[in-house]
């Protein structure tokens, strides 16, 4: 019933980043549980790179959930991965180490009915509709987790509910300084919805290719990370909030010179200062 | 009574602040050929119509001012938290929200560009170079207005939602009451400038937009300054009038008949909006005229 | 936006075998929640959300939206995507909402109705005033033949090879009540889960409400704007990204998004009341 605009030709298969994504994004998110084994809040940065993870998994389904004609904007898928995602998210945080697993348990109950709504009840009939949906809300869950474990050193609701606030050197209790009670959440949901769905966005066409589309969604995590790491000043130690910006700055400076470099190596031609081509069609 | 006079000079500020977000955000949108014309700016390589335009297709104005602006407010709020001056604050949180937003400006760019390779689109590196500049530079000035304004609304009014919060409401109305408005504008008036005048551009027509200016070959630049002439202003004035009178609705008449005074206050405004655009309507109607059997012009 | 032309053949007839699994799932997750939380105050909110999530859903389809071809002047509407006009009116009625929310339920959502009417009216007389004064296109429906509010001719106004532009009358008056529902929506959920916030979450963290009043307010924010999201994108869905009013035969299809906006409400505010609840 519906048409599907663009193939996926070659390159690495989607259930393949669908799980390599899915099982790096988790041990990241866990491994900053190290934090609180430990007693430090230097093991923040993994909550980002586990965000890193979850948007190159992101992107792809993105990918083929559009690649039939949805009939609005890329962004929309975005934004509903992230409306349900951040719901399952803030939920799962009462569960303490249990926390991620949770997260994706219920954003894959909540994306799966949203999907069977969107796919049966609207009659859309698309055929990726449940399963893609279903990814999307759990990306969503585990982006806006692996930010929240990144500005506040754990993702734990206790954590991400208070924050302190240091008056003349005195450092005191305080939910509004916090992730959720200053409203830093808002600004990691359109962080993650945009970076999310930006990089098919900005790689479609019939020209498309798999690995500069990916790198790009490398670049758009790392850079988000930057912001993320900038902001979480305000709430974790300066010493780990400036190792996540180490971290983030390394890796998007990496990834946007590689995404350069994919994009040149792609491109019809790649000139400065010069006319437009003279074609036959004019 | 101190206090409304407070609030009404806040709410003038923050009007004003907003006029100028809104017609900064328009043009710089309209330099990337964000938002809807950028379809046709994709779709001209494609029927052979090569151009040197800037696609910056980072997302839909909506969402991507919403980012912009509460990645703002965000960073804003975190150095605020940190004991810094408000004002120095917000100049940083606008200065790294405008980083974030030329970084995907290139990326959609070149991603875009590299996508229509097969159609012999190239990449042009001065285009980068110097639309990317610009639209930085007008997308400074509307977060750190925008921001301003939601840190008045905040700080100086008492609205309970904290900084970044207000920084994702007012950025996606920013960018739906911005691309509302001046997107026709562009898209139409601007980009198929060789199509006649005073109607719509026919279907047939789409993809063969303008590519060569008065003087050479027509760039983003040349269509700021064609933007900033009505689509900018417009956007600038329909966003500041959103937020003077939401406002302004608000200070001066919630404190009448607990909180009915406002709404009837909404309600008159509403009217008063659909009698000028009836107006408007008819006028069209009247002055302008039917197409009444249109010539057969080759398009 | 997407450069992606085809769009979906999705039928406009509704799906009876789907729509009653789905009306049985809501009633699941209704009754559910009244299991674990009782007919307290959080099986109001959940009840609140639904209605919210349904007005959201139903506003969206009467916003007056063309997509890219209205940049062109080459159908009728507001040049941007549906679901992201409906968020900026929504959200726009929300801060009023939130800003009236101590005047009491009733008061405060229909501040935010009137705040999201607001702005689709600014908005709306705007692009007829690019239209006719930048352009000098007068508005004109593809869809019928008369204006069915004003009763103005539509055909001759439409110039050759477009589907018609700018906003005819029955469109402003659509896109200002699509702002109405989508702002008065919008703050019924933000309020709804504001009030329970308030009670319960002092009792769970051991804290005094005035304390604990910023949290409340980010959770029942972020919560509000996440539900509203969701369910423009449904409804955006299901007319496929451009319609023209609640003139337009695709305005029929709503029975199919109240039921999807309903489940989908009632799913995410179960799962919204039980961070407290449970």
């Amino acid at each position: 019933m519906t048409v599907k605009v663009e193939k996926i030709e070659g390159g690495i298969p989607h259930t393949t980043i669908m799980i390599a994504g899915l099982v790096a994004s988790v041990i990241l998110l866990y491994l900053t549980y190290a934090n609180i084994a430990v007693g430090t809040e230097y093991f923040a940065f993994f909550g980002g790179l586990a965000t890193v993870a979850a948007l190159i998994w992101g992107s792809h389904t993105i990918k083929v959930l559009c690649s039939y004609g949805i009939g609005t904007g890329v962004p929309s898928a975005g934004m509903i991965a992230f409306g349900s995602g951040v719901i399952a998210m803030l939920f799962a945080t009462k569960y303490g180490i249990a926390a991620p697993i949770v997260a994706i348990v219920l954003a894959a109950i909540i994306g799966a009915i949203i999907g069977f709504v969107a796919n049966n009840v609207l009659n859309m009939r698309i055929p990726v509709m449940i399963q893609s949906l279903t990814e999307m809300a759990i990306i969503g869950a585990v982006i806006l987790m692996g930010y929240a474990a990144m500005m506040t050193g754990s993702f734990e609701l206790t954590s991400l509910i208070t924050g302190k606030v240091s008056i003349l050197g005195l450092s005191l209790p305080s939910y509004q300084a916090s992730f959720i009670g200053g409203g830093l959440i808002a600004v990691v949901f359109m962080l993650g919805a945009i970076a999310i769905q930006h990089p098919f966005n900005a790689c479609l066409g019939p020209s498309w290719t798999q690995d500069r589309m990916l790198m790009l969604a490398a670049e758009c995590g790392f850079l988000s990370m930057i912001t993320a790491a900038v902001m979480s000043m305000a709430i974790v130690s300066m010493g780990a909030a400036l190792v996540s910006l180490l971290v983030a700055i390394i890796g998007w400076y990496y990834t946007y010179t590689k995404y350069i470099e994919l994009s040149y190596r792609d491109a019809a031609s790649w000139v400065d200062s010069k006319p437009i081509p003279e074609t036959e069609g004019q | 009574m101190e206090s409304i006079v407070f609030g009404i000079g806040i709410t003038a500020l923050a009007g004003a602040l907003a006029t100028v977000a809104g017609a900064a955000e328009n043009t710089e949108s309209d330099i990337g050929s964000q938002g809807d014309p950028n379809s046709q700016v994709q779709l001209a390589p494609q029927m052979g119509y090569l151009h040197r335009i800037f696609n910056k297709a980072i997302a839909g104005e909506p969402p991507a001012w919403g980012l912009w602006i509460a990645l703002g407010a965000g960073i804003a709020w975190a150095f605020m938290a940190m004991q810094i001056n408000p004002i120095l604050a917000i100049v940083l949180g606008a200065a790294l929200a405008t980083f974030v937003q030329g970084v995907y400006a290139t990326t959609a760019y070149l991603g875009r560009i590299a996508s229509l390779a097969k159609f012999g689109q190239p990449v042009f590196i001065d285009i980068l170079k110097s639309m990317t500049t610009v639209t930085m530079a007008h997308a400074f000035v509307a977060i750190f207005a925008a921001v301003t304004v939601c840190h008045l609304m905040n700080a100086a009014l008492g609205h309970p939602f904290p900084l970044p919060l207000l920084g994702l409401v007012w950025g996606i109305a920013l960018g739906a009451a911005g691309s509302a408005t001046g997107n026709p504008f562009y898209g139409k008036e601007r980009q198929y400038q060789n199509q006649k005048y005073g109607a719509g551009v026919p279907i047939a027509a789409s993809g063969n937009i303008v590519r060569y200016a008065e003087a050479g070959e027509r760039n983003s630049l040349d269509n700021g300054w064609f933007s900033a002439r009505l689509g900018g202003p417009a956007s600038g004035v329909c966003f500041g009038l959103i937020v003077f009178l939401e406002l302004w609705r608000t200070v001066l008449f919630e404190q009448i008949g607990a909180g009915w005074g406002a709404i009837i206050i909404g309600i008159i405004i509403i009217l008063v909006f659909t009698v000028i655009d009836r107006y408007i309507e008819v006028w069209a109607r009247k002055n302008f005229g039917a197409y009444v059997k249109p010539t057969e012009e080759a398009s | 936006m997407s450069a992606i032309a085809a769009k979906p053949a999705a039928g406009a007839a509704m799906d009876m075998t789907s729509t009653l699994i789905g009306i049985i799932i809501l009633l699941i997750l209704i009754a559910a929640t009244y299991f674990v939380a009782g007919s307290g105050l959080a099986f109001m909110a959940l009840i609140g959300v639904i209605v919210g999530g349904i007005l959201i859903g139903f506003g969206v389809h009467f916003v007056p939206v063309g997509g890219a071809p209205a940049a062109m002047g080459q159908a009728p509407g507001i040049a941007t995507g549906v679901a992201m006009l409906a968020a900026g009116a929504g959200l726009a009625g929300l801060f009023g909402g939130a800003w009236a929310a101590e005047l009491g339920l009733v008061v405060a959502t229909i501040t935010g109705a009137i705040g999201g009417g607001l702005l689709m009216a600014v908005t709306c007389m705007f692009v007829n005033f690019i239209y006719v004064f930048g352009m000098g296109i007068p508005s004109a429906s593809g869809k019928v033949d008369k204006d069915p509010i004003t009763g103005d001719t539509q055909k001759e106004f439409k110039s050759q090879g477009t589907e018609g532009h700018g906003l005819p009358f029955v469109s402003y008056v659509g896109g200002v009540i699509g702002g109405i529902f989508g702002g008065g929506g919008g703050t019924l959920i933000y309020l709804m889960l504001l009030d329970l916030y308030k009670v319960e979450l002092p009792g769970m963290m051991n804290a005094l409400p005035g304390q604990v009043l910023p949290i409340a307010i980010t959770l029942a924010g972020i919560f509000a704007i996440g539900i509203f999201l969701v369910n423009a994108v449904l409804a955006a869905y299901n007319i496929t990204g451009t319609i023209e009013g609640p003139h337009d035969p695709k305005f029929k299809r709503f029975p199919r998004a109240i039921v999807a906006c309903a489940i989908a409400s009632a799913l995410c505010g179960m799962v919204a009341i039980m961070i407290v609840a449970v």
